[in-house]
């Protein structure tokens, strides 16, 4: 029974609508409760912002692809080594660290929190196996669906029911959490050779179109009554042009969940470009957000790129074929056998480099033009856009116009001309950045019946407890002590636990996995299915009994069961 | 001007790897430096592995001139960054000699092990004996090697001499082992004996090879007889499976049967 009192803590709590007030936050056995009497640890907050524990929702940093990202790059290996101190391992690795690299690193900026944003479900072992070893945050795995041969062939017969079966069958195997649709249709094409170039182009061998694959994987999504909706990854990514593509996507999404969102669009900075090549390639930034702000069914992350090196990786083979042919340098290529693929290059991104200025704007842009921040979630798609250690750099370029102005400055001298950043005074508030960082995430993710997110009695006591003084410090101007201040928190609490106290991780193993388990009627149970199980043992390399990860994999974790109208 | 004397102390276990990154030049000119070497997995003391002697005072890291003395062969990094000045070692070095370094000079009498001038930039290395494998290269997963400076190697080179060079110019004065020049993109490679599979994936630069080229790539363009220094040599364009940028000279060559 391990208690501990938070006092005087300046807390921002935008769930619990608490903008900034002075209170004492007690905790027992990892929960928040009322008071405690005689805690057996207090901490002083005085003067520090303190908020929910930070969560991320798109990110790369388990399984099969990051870790081709790590064996593929050993300069990356040289470039972020720490040494063995305490109780902490020795860690390589900069923009795909090792798991140890990236746990303890989100640790120090206060995330308690992070979703893999793309498992293929064939090798969700090893994805569960490297969050094992992730020891001071809970996982969650967003599954790879957007090119299941089940799934499409359920689509392709018009069979939604069947799709939900097909869907939650494949989660609760493999232990995964959300539903993921990589440029739906075209990973898929792109066995055949080909890609999909809009919504509306039918993929081969299946004759479905992307449109069919999204709205009928929306539509199954929520009869499994999933904590989280749908997690699209758009179609023409990085492509010129392609904003036409993302607009007509948001139009054919349905609102069918009243709770939440029905769709989470992820990295949309990657798929609001204009122009019809690179040499008039500019910011549609406006007329994405345009449509977002109509419409509340549909939350977005900005998928903010920072300038330097990175690995882009991403389940989108296609794209990575077409960036390999833009870099020449290394790259990798990989099918998943009946379901979906990968590619993973290393990239660099140039202030100097007109595209690249571009896309830094975008991404800001973006989150100072959507003007609900719960529906516009901050995250750099890492590694893609940039590692996550950049996370305080954006917080402060959203919160700063001067700091904005500074560094456009230095881009190239044409970004100017392609982009509206300069016009935009808009400067993002301490309760607008606790929302892009944490509490949206929690509300997006479904995690908030979880206890994720906020900071009231019976919430799991995840705790970012940050150095920076609200009331003496101005974000406009004091951008430096903002990103200094939530690059490095002053405690990072975990279930309760101290986890990390300026940068020194302390403690390990009180992390949980969490995964979702739809319960289906025996009619749409697709493990008694007969022409499932056939197609499985015909077309898998490997055998349907042996496919589900087990238990034994996973560790500590929790089942979410849902109760699903099929 | 500043002589430094390094002498290497008999070792009880003369097959652990020294890592000593601090010989340079400059370093010494800051007296009040200290000196730490790791040796296997232990941190010690300059002076716990090297007789130490200075005479001399000097400014700038040019008016510096080190000398290793005894059994240096499993001293590593010794020059790396170096920017000025003189490194003469008696006998052979260990691997990583010169990485990085931009100015100065390196003199190695015996032979030198592997990554001799890794990603050097500048500055001059001549090796008297053999030099092992990767002379001049980038490191595992680097996209550029060596990018100036010379390397001139009196004896044998190792396997992939050059390999991902992007300047500067290596000299190799008997054979050189199997792939050498690999994925240059620019300067020169000369060799005056011997090599195997040159400059597969070349993209640029230059590569000279005055003895016989074995299993020579197919993916060459055979452009035709010309001379170099009124030595007879065949000339060679290619890797056309990157853009065909590059250029082979080579006095003999054969195909792989």
């Amino acid at each position: 029974m391990k208690t501990l009192l938070i006092k005087n803590a300046y807390v921002i709590d935008p769930i619990q609508k608490i903008s900034g007030e002075t209170m004492d936050i007690a905790v027992r056995n990892g929960l928040i409760v009322d008071d405690v009497k005689n805690p057996d640890e207090v901490i002083d907050a005085q003067g520090m912002l303190t908020l929910p524990g930070g969560i991320d929702s798109h990110t790369h940093i388990c399984g099969t692809k990051v870790n081709f990202g790590r064996y593929m790059s050993p300069e990356d290996m040289r470039a972020g080594r720490t040494s063995r101190r305490g109780d902490m391992h020795a860690t390589s690795g900069y923009s795909v660290p090792t798991t140890y690299g990236n746990s303890y690193r989100y640790s120090k900026m206060g995330y308690t929190t992070l979703l893999e944003g793309a498992m293929a479900p064939m090798e969700a072992r090893h994805t569960h196996e490297e969050f094992r070893y992730t020891p001071m945050q809970d996982c969650l795995a967003n599954t790879l669906f957007d090119g299941n041969w089940f799934a499409l062939q359920a689509i392709q017969d018009g069979d939604t029911k069947r799709l939900a079966g097909v869907l939650a069958w494949y989660l609760s195997a493999v232990k995964g959490f959300g539903v993921k649709l990589t440029n739906p249709g075209g990973t898929e094409a792109w066995g055949f050779g080909e890609d999909v170039h809009c919504i509306n182009e039918p993929i081969p061998h299946f004759g479905i179109t992307p449109r069919e694959i999204i709205v009928k994987m929306i539509e199954a999504n929520e009869m499994l009554n999933l904590p989280h909706s749908v997690h699209l990854h758009c179609n023409n990514l990085g492509k010129p042009g392609n904003y036409m593509c993302t607009l007509d996507t948001y139009d054919a999404i349905p609102d069918l969940n009243d709770k939440r969102q029905s769709l989470y669009s992820t990295h949309v900075q990657f798929h609001s470009y204009g122009g019809s090549s690179w040499k008039d390639f500019c910011s549609k930034a406006e007329d994405i957000a345009r449509s977002v702000n109509d419409k509340p069914h549909i939350v977005i992350d900005t998928g903010q790129v920072m300038f330097g090196k990175t690995t882009t990786m991403t389940a989108d083979g296609p794209m990575e074929f077409n960036l390999y042919r833009l870099y020449h340098n290394k790259w990798s290529n990989h099918d998943v056998e009946m379901e979906t693929g990968s590619g993973i290059i290393p990239v660099q991104y140039r202030k100097k480099n007109l595209v690249n200025a571009i896309m830094w704007s975008i991404g800001l842009e973006l989150g100072l033009l959507v003007d609900d921040p719960w529906r516009c979630i901050l995250a750099t798609d890492n590694p893609n856009g940039a590692p996550f250690v950049k996370y305080p750099e954006v917080m402060a370029l959203l919160m700063s116009k001067e700091y904005r102005d500074k560094e456009f400055a230095t881009l190239h001298k044409s970004t100017g001309k392609r982009v509206i950043l300069p016009s935009l005074d808009r400067e993002l508030t301490w309760n607008e950045i606790a929302v892009m960082t944490r509490s949206a995430q929690a509300r997006a993710l479904g995690l908030v019946d979880y206890g994720k997110g906020y900071l009231s009695e019976g919430a799991e006591a995840d705790i970012a407890i940050y150095p920076i003084d609200v009331a003496t410090t101005d974000p406009a101007r004091d951008y430096e002590r903002i990103i200094n201040g939530f690059s490095s928190t002053e405690y990072t609490i975990k279930r309760g636990e101290v986890v990390c106290r300026r940068g020194t991780c302390t403690l390990e193993g009180n992390h949980a996995t969490y995964w979702v388990k739809p319960h289906v009627s025996p009619e749409y149970d697709m493990s008694t299915d007969t022409a499932f199980i056939d197609g499985f043992n015909k077309y898998y390399s490997i055998r349907m009994a042996n496919y589900p990860v087990g238990e034994e994999y996973i560790g500590r974790n929790v089942c979410m069961e849902t109760e699903a109208s099929i | 001007m500043m002589r430094v004397i390094l002498e290497v102390k008999e070792q009880v276990k003369p097959n652990l790897p020294i890592e000593a990154e601090c010989i340079t030049p400059k370093n010494f000119l800051d007296p009040e430096r200290e000196f730490h070497v790791w040796k296997g997995n232990k941190e010690q003391d300059l002076t716990d592995v090297f007789h130490v002697r200075k005479d001399g005072d000097a400014k700038t890291a040019e008016q510096v001139e080190i000398t290793i003395r005894g059994d240096s062969s499993h001293i590593k990094r010794v020059g790396e960054y170096m920017d000025g000045g003189k490194i003469l070692i008696e006998n052979d070095i260990g691997m990583h000699c010169g990485n990085f370094m931009s100015a100065g000079q390196i003199e190695i009498k015996g032979n030198a092990d592997s990554w001799l001038g890794r990603e050097m930039h500048g500055g001059t290395i001549t090796c008297h004996g053999n030099a092992m494998d990767y002379a001049g290269s980038g490191y595992r997963g680097e996209k550029q090697g060596m990018r100036g400076g010379l390397i001139e190697i009196m004896g044998n080179a190792g396997d992939f001499a050059g390999e991902t060079m992007a300047g500067g110019e290596i000299i190799i004065h008997g054979n050189a082992g199997d792939m050498p020049g690999v994925e240059i993109k620019d300067g020169r490679l000369t060799i005056m004996g011997d090599c195997s599979r040159p400059c597969g994936n070349m993209s640029g630069g230059e590569c000279r090879i005055f003895g016989t080229a074995y299993d020579m790539l197919p993916t060459f363009r055979n452009e035709g007889p010309t001379t170099i220094d009124s030595v007879p040599v065949t000339r060679f364009s290619g890797d056309y499976t990157s853009r065909g940028m590059g250029t082979i000279y080579v006095k003999n060559c054969k195909y792989m049967d």
